[in-house]
């Protein structure tokens, strides 16, 4: 594919390619994905008929693999803005092949992580309690609780990442809109909103796009912190810690380039979209999940090391256990795919090597979700009153869910694949040459 | 028709009242309310209490119970009453689930000829049974009927003796499997008194428990605990002296200063060699020299060094142990439980006998004024006596009051089989329990709340019952109204049965004959109403009176020689102790007792089988394990308990657990430890051989999970118990005496550096002072807690999940193991009663999303179960996890749910509930005061659990009322106090008292 000649018109009809009449192939993963998710609805109906125990959880562990997966689509939420914000303003090239993606991967991973505050409460009925809305009572929300400021966070973070996936999108469904027929010429004509593509048009358009990128910058950082504040506001030992906010946005970042990763390769295979996905791109997210590797393994050691620097017995003994406790596997698996494994990517073999590329998304993907549960479910299972220690259990119910929340993303996913263009077609064009180039 | 808001409320009322009071009975026995409140007065809202005394166990503690609207919802100790003067256990309060039990009888009940029954009126049911009864006296074999019942005394008593004399029969058996023949016959041997004594623990400054568990089970340990405990409190000097001598750590022995485990069966020398001590070195009180001669001569072969050989006690501390007790002044050893039940058992309670006798005890500690009206039930071997003319046809009809043989005899007597050869067997009985389905013929009675009667558990000590409200199901019966009826159309006409309640008449009756008989100068209806009114009349001893020892040297002689023999054990001997929470089987049927945890194992629904950690090893049998016990008599299988509190070579069993009837909560729980037990009584007492069996012992190889609420058993090093030296303590005492002690320079005072302001208490802070070296584990506070706030029991499989919903806990956590493992190792027990902190810095408050969690202008965290959304982040932030979840909707089968205290919202599943310091006493308390037009009254408000404890280990009230009992604790016990995580800076209102150890 090396003397594949890219043109505009030729951007054109390969990125609008992808819409067309999906294989069979598309429909069986979206019906076995649809099957997923209605497990997880299932499930979440049974939880919300019979009651919240027949999730695993018991008296000290009151969180569990719900917030946990909670976190963990956040964590994945987060490369998207990453990519496409704060690549954009610092004009790094190699992002506009691949942020189309990462922004369906932050909206689509904050669909998924919005479902689980609703999924863990007791009385998911009257989860409005949560948001500052007039009443009578004159009750507000307790602005206190960090639960709160995780309802605006999340919120917050869920529109504008939202507005700027389609705002990012209008001339490409511009493209599309001028040739499609029916139905989809009103779905199109209603997200290109108009677009002409004339220079005041374009003007508009830039300058917008660079506020927004701007607006989305600082969410990329406080939105993890503030869901790391869940965290470190309590007294929970291992929970109460300074370091977590930039330690929880590394860790974000760090699991959502593995998963862009990890949906960037077959789409690029399925779409025959290698001239605009090349292994230079792939290997530059290589050497960014290097980067957040190391920062996370980093802020694993100083964890560490704080607690036997503190001299806080209770901090130590919650590090003690975490490695060595009932839930060793899941702290060893975390430092071992999150920190080690990453670090082959120092030889440029290992980053140019698809299968690799795969493994190690995995291995980091599994590795984020154990930091997670080690996180959350062994400090609350040894907390201070040994009387009191206690451990879950895993039940159908909540693996449903947890695994109908991949159903979940992946279905919105795929069903993005066949609508939207994945690759964003304008920003491509802007890297070539222009039509007439070469030809003076 | 236009319906005004008044209107609307008046009919409202009246509807609810409407419901509420009328029970179910179609008359209504005026008499129900005794004349302190006359009926008119029931006002909805307001509590009437009723006296009473309870039966669940023979200790006859007095009791009052709260009625609601014409229910019963709770049962409190009875502080008039001088057998438990005010506090009761975990079984007395459970007896309201008795009462209101969802797998009553309702019905009378015929058992057809393919074992199924049929439901009769008890119109046919009181012709069939006249019918038959007439049948066997035509015939001339009225002697051949006859009737079992339990300890009874008094009224009820009176009429089965009325009964059996009108049909000529003279069979009549009082069973209890728990009947103490050994101390009698021990008694009888030493004093020539064949009687159970009283035991005076509060004036003894050296306690000797040789295995009786006087905290749990012995005799009456409501009543025990609250002496032990008096006498054993820190006032500015160390308090009694305690030591517990038996094969298992049980939760009475874990409360002494030192346990001491000599070979099993070897206690009663331990005993001789302390009497040898004691006399030879001159230390004996109170006999004369030719007594104290003849006695040292019964020693002999009993000096230290040989009774260490028998039981392995160095004879170094035996002498320790005996000049400690001869220098205490007052001191009291007791005998029973797991030391006993081999055929030395006469001999060991003889030689305990002797110890007190040489220590001047008798008469004093030991006391024979008041003896204990257990005294007079008969043996074990009385009741195989009774199997036997059973099996050989001699018995035509038999009758059973609310006992339950078929479950409390060992299996291999086979008391059922004898049942088959007795044509007619009635049970007079509320549960369908393992005697009653056997039974050919059923009468549903009502339980002793519903009922009159009357109980004299010691001497003087006159109980009185009433019906507490209208009978739950309106198809029971009185017991002694059937009985009335039907001993008026065999024997002799009275006027009873014209009566409209007969029984009531019978038992006011007799006690105008007490009035007579105690020559009281008031008028009789005014005694009796002032009797109702108290539960009882009380009556003071006449003192102590000297009892002389009888035993003579040659009957001794032969009975102590059997101690000397060091017997050979077998492998493993089983000793087994009736549970704290079931007795001897009869608690099974009630939830609470079942999901309140066992305080020593923390273990619920279901037993267990203790063995010594190197037994385990050998065995390779882990906690959990599925171990099959096996005597010459049976065979059983039940988890293993690996725990250093037994003696290497002793297996312990708790009884109670194992019912194959008995209705949903008993069924199916646990093993039947009955079923090991030897069906032939020791010959040396006539009592039933329930420890020191030869046992085998395999690992069925098999894993269970128990359901045990301790997440572990141990401290890991964590100062949540405090404890403290009496060396220490004396050392600070005295300087806080003498204005030199400071203390400690802590976190959590008040003023600690915060971003937001202190809360601000205008007129009350709540608070709580628990003194831990009081608090002996027994849980009374956690039934009375599930009791009070309308707990849900949430049944085995979730507490094994970790979900019970108890506010207040016991937390008992052994002392750390030694590192290694080979070293010996006494696993003593701290107890810490864990309920919320009330913290005025409350780490669940700020997290709260809805502000579901909020503190109270008074100092308590309240918990809005309205506005709770679930997000259980409060539960996660306590570090005292004390915050319980509803994960589900639970229930209370019909008719438990008329237990529910109605000031006390029922939680839906999905909120957060926890500890209120019982707001609603609060709050009542608060209206009293003010519609009196006075303020609080320090003492007149009470949390449920400080109400229940027997040991009075916690205080409550206004930590703003600097006069406040729960203040001047504090203030005493400066040096005692702390608060839990004191670190975290949580400021909590309660504060603990360090545990003293010697």
């Amino acid at each position: 594919m090396t003397n594949y000649k890219l043109s505009y018109s030729q951007t054109d009809l390969d990125l609008t390619q992808t819409l067309n009449k999906p294989k069979r192939w598309y429909y069986v993963a979206v019906t076995l994905l649809g099957l997923g998710v209605a497990w997880g609805a299932g499930s979440w109906l049974y939880q919300i008929l019979t009651g919240i125990g027949v999730s695993g959880k018991n008296n000290p562990v009151g969180w569990y693999l719900y917030i946990t997966t909670f976190v963990f689509w956040v964590g994945i939420a987060h490369s998207g803005t990453l990519i496409s914000a704060i690549l954009f303003l610092f004009r790094v090239k190699w992002r506009s092949s691949v942020y189309r993606s990462a922004e369906a991967v932050t909206v689509f991973g904050l669909a998924t992580a919005g479902l689980f505050p609703l999924l863990h409460m007791g009385r998911v009925w009257v989860f409005y309690w949560t948001l500052p809305y007039p009443q009578m009572g004159g009750l507000f929300p307790n602005f206190r609780s960090p639960l709160v400021w995780d309802v605006f966070a999340i919120t917050t973070y869920l529109t504008v990442s939202s507005i700027f996936f389609l705002t990012g999108m209008v001339p490409d469904v511009a493209i599309i809109r001028d040739k499609a027929k029916g139905w989809r010429k009103k779905l199109y004509g209603f997200l290109a909103q108009g677009w002409q593509g004339t220079d005041n048009q374009w003007r508009h358009y830039t300058a917008a796009y660079v506020f927004l990128a701007a607006l989305a910058t600082p969410l990329v950082i406080s939105v993890h912190s503030i869901v790391s504040w869940d965290f470190a506001m309590s007294i929970v030992p291992g929970w109460h810690s300074t370091i977590f906010a930039p330690y929880f946005v590394a860790g974000a970042i760090h699991s959502g380039l593995a998963m862009v990763i990890l949906i960037l390769i077959p789409m690029r295979n399925a779409f025959n979209l290698h001239p605009y996905i090349t292994d230079h791109h792939l290997e530059s997210l290589a050497k960014f999940l290097l980067f957040t590797a190391t920062v996370v393994g980093f802020a694993y050691l100083i964890e560490l090391f704080i607690a036997w620097y503190s001299h806080n017995q209770w901090e130590q003994a919650i590090f003690l256990y975490r490695a060595f406790g009932d839930y060793w596997f899941a702290f060893w698996a975390l430092f071992v795919c999150n920190l080690l494994v990453p670090q082959l990517f120092w030889i440029k073999r290992f980053r140019r090597s698809i299968p690799f590329l795969v493994f190690v998304s995995v291995a980091v993907t599994i590795g984020m979700w154990f930091e997670r549960f080690t996180i959350i479910v062994t400090s609350l299972a040894h907390e201070y009153i040994p009387f009191a220690w206690g451990l879950p259990t895993l039940t159908w119910s909540e693996m449903g869910i947890v695994v109908g929340s991949f159903c979940w993303f992946f279905f919105l996913f795929l069903l993005f694949a066949k609508t939207l263009p994945v690759v964003s077609m304008w920003e491509v064009k802007e890297q070539l040459d222009p039509p007439m180039a070469g030809k003076k | 028709m236009e319906l005004k808001r008044r209107d609307f409320l008046k009919i409202l009322g009246g509807a609810t009242v409407a419901t509420a009071l009328p029970g179910c009975t179609p008359k209504k026995p005026q008499s129900l309310i005794p004349y302190v409140i006359p009926h008119e007065e029931i006002i909805p809202g307001k509590s009437v209490w009723y006296a009473g005394v309870c039966r669940e166990c023979p200790a006859g503690c007095g009791i009052h119970v709260r009625v609601r609207e014409g229910r019963a919802v709770k049962v409190e100790g009875n502080p008039l009453n001088p057998v438990n003067s005010g506090s009761l256990c975990s079984r007395g309060q459970a007896s309201l689930q008795g009462l209101y039990n969802p797998d009553r009888i309702q019905h009378p009940l015929r058992k057809r000829p393919d074992g199924s029954w049929e439901q009769l009126s008890w119109q046919q049911a009181e012709e069939y049974l006249l019918e038959q009864l007439n049948g066997v006296i035509r015939n001339g074999k009225g002697n051949s009927i006859a009737w079992m019942t339990p300890h009874l005394t008094g009224s009820l008593d009176a009429l089965i003796e009325d009964f059996l004399g009108a049909v000529g029969s003279r069979r009549r058996i009082r069973y209890e499997p728990i009947a103490f023949e050994a101390l009698k016959r021990a008694n009888r041997i030493s004093f020539g008194r064949a009687e159970i004594p009283d035991h005076d623990f509060a004036s003894a400054k050296f306690i000797l428990s040789f295995g009786a568990d006087f905290l749990e089970t012995w005799i009456s340990p409501v009543g025990y605990t609250k002496d032990f405990t008096a006498t054993r409190a820190f006032d500015a000097g160390a308090g009694a002296k305690y030591v517990y001598v038996g094969p298992r750590l049980s939760l009475t022995a874990t409360n002494a200063d030192e346990w001491i485990a000599p070979k099993p069966g070897t206690e009663g020398a331990l005993a001789m060699g302390m009497v040898n001590v004691i006399l030879t070195s001159g230390e004996a009180k109170g006999i004369s020299l030719a007594d104290s001669n003849e006695i040292l001569a019964m020693t002999r072969g009993f000096a230290p060094k040989q009774v260490e050989e028998i039981t392995g006690i160095k004879a170094e501390r035996i002498r320790e142990l005996a000049l400690e007790m001869a220098a205490a002044g007052s001191s009291i050893a007791v005998g029973g439980g797991t030391v006993l039940g081999s055929d030395t058992e006469v001999a060991t309670l003889t030689a305990i006998n002797l110890l007190n006798t040489i220590c001047g005890n008798i008469g004093k500690t030991v006391r024979f004024d008041t003896p204990l009206t257990l005294s007079h039930l008969q043996s074990y071997a009385d009741l195989t006596r009774f199997v036997q003319s059973m099996e050989q046809g001699e018995i035509s009809a038999l009758f059973f009051t609310e006992t339950n043989p078929v479950f409390s005899t060992p299996p291999a007597l086979n008391f059922t089989h004898a049942m088959t050869r007795v044509p007619l067997s009635v049970a007079f009985s509320s549960f369908m329990d393992e005697t009653t389905a056997q039974a050919t013929f059923v009468l549903p009675v009502h339980t002793p709340l519903e009922s009159w009667g009357d109980y004299e558990p010691k001497r003087g000590a006159y109980g009185l019952m009433q019906p507490v409200m209208q009978p739950v199901f309106p198809t029971t019966k009185m017991s002694g109204d059937v009985l009335i009826a039907i001993n008026d159309k065999i024997g002799r006409r009275t006027t009873f049965s014209t009566s409209e309640q007969p029984f009531f008449e019978y038992v006011k009756d007799r006690w105008n004959s007490l009035h007579r008989q105690f020559g009281e100068k008031q008028e009789f209806d005014r005694w009796w109403t002032e009797a109702l009114a108290n539960g009882g009349v009380f009556r003071p001893s006449s003192g102590p009176f000297a009892v002389r020892w009888t035993g003579t040297a040659s009957e001794l002689s032969g009975i102590l020689g059997e101690l000397k023999r060091g017997e050979t054990p077998p492998d493993f001997v089983l000793v087994t102790s009736p549970s704290i929470n079931l007795y001897d089987g009869r608690g099974a049927n009630r939830p609470w007792l079942q999901e309140v945890p066992d305080p020593m194992t923390q273990i619920t629904w279901g037993n267990w089988i203790e063995i010594h950690p190197t037994d385990a090893e050998k065995l390779n049998i882990k906690r959990g394990d599925v171990v099959q016990l096996t005597t010459q008599h049976g065979v059983l299988e039940a988890p293993a308990y690996v725990y250093a509190g037994v003696r290497p070579g002793v297996v312990a069993m708790p009884i109670g657990q194992g019912h194959s009837e008995y209705g949903r909560y008993a069924k199916g729980n646990g093993a039947n430890v009955y079923a090991l037990f030897p069906p032939l009584p020791l010959s040396s007492s006539g009592g039933m051989q329930w420890s020191n069996i030869g046992v085998r012992v395999v690992n069925r190889g098999e894993h269970v999970k128990l359901a045990d609420v301790a997440g572990s058993d141990y401290l890991h090093g964590r100062n949540i118990v405090q404890v403290v030296s009496i060396e220490e303590l004396l050392r600070q005492t005295k300087e806080l005496q003498e204005g030199t002690y400071k203390e400690e320079e802590g976190f959590g005072k008040p003023g600690s550096a915060s971003m937001y302001q202190e809360h601000e208490h205008p007129d009350h802070r709540w608070g709580m002072t628990i003194d831990l070296d009081k608090c002996t584990g027994c849980s009374a506070c956690v039934t009375a807690c599930y009791a009070e706030n309308n707990i849900p029991v949430v049944g085995k499989e979730q507490v094994q999940l970790g979900r019970e919903l108890s506010w207040l806990r016991i937390e008992r956590y052994f002392d750390d193991p030694p590192a290694d493992p080979q070293a010996p190792h006494n696993p003593n027990a701290e107890f810490l009663p864990m309920l919320c902190q009330q913290c005025d810095n409350a780490p669940c408050e700020p997290v709260c999303p809805v502000y579901a969690a909020y503190h109270t202008p008074e100092g308590l965290n309240a918990q809005v179960y309205n506005r709770c959304v679930g997000t259980r982040y409060c539960s996660n932030n306590c570090p005292y996890k004390v915050r319980r979840f509803n994960w589900f909707d639970y229930e209370w089968p019909e008719p438990l749910n008329w237990q529910l205290n109605p000031d006390v919202t029922v939680r839906s599943k999905g909120v957060m509930e926890k500890c209120t310091f019982c707001v609603q006493r609060v709050v009542e308390g608060k209206n009293n005061a003010k519609m009196e037009g006075r303020s609080v009254a320090d003492g007149e408000i009470t949390t449920a659990c400080q109400q229940a404890c027997p040991a009075q280990a916690i205080v409550f009230g206004d930590l703003k009322d600097p006069e406040s009992n729960v203040n001047k604790l504090r203030e005493k016990n400066k040096p005692r106090g702390y608060r839990v995580l004191e670190e975290l800076n949580t400021q909590p209102a309660v504060v603990y008292l360090k545990e003293i150890r010697s």
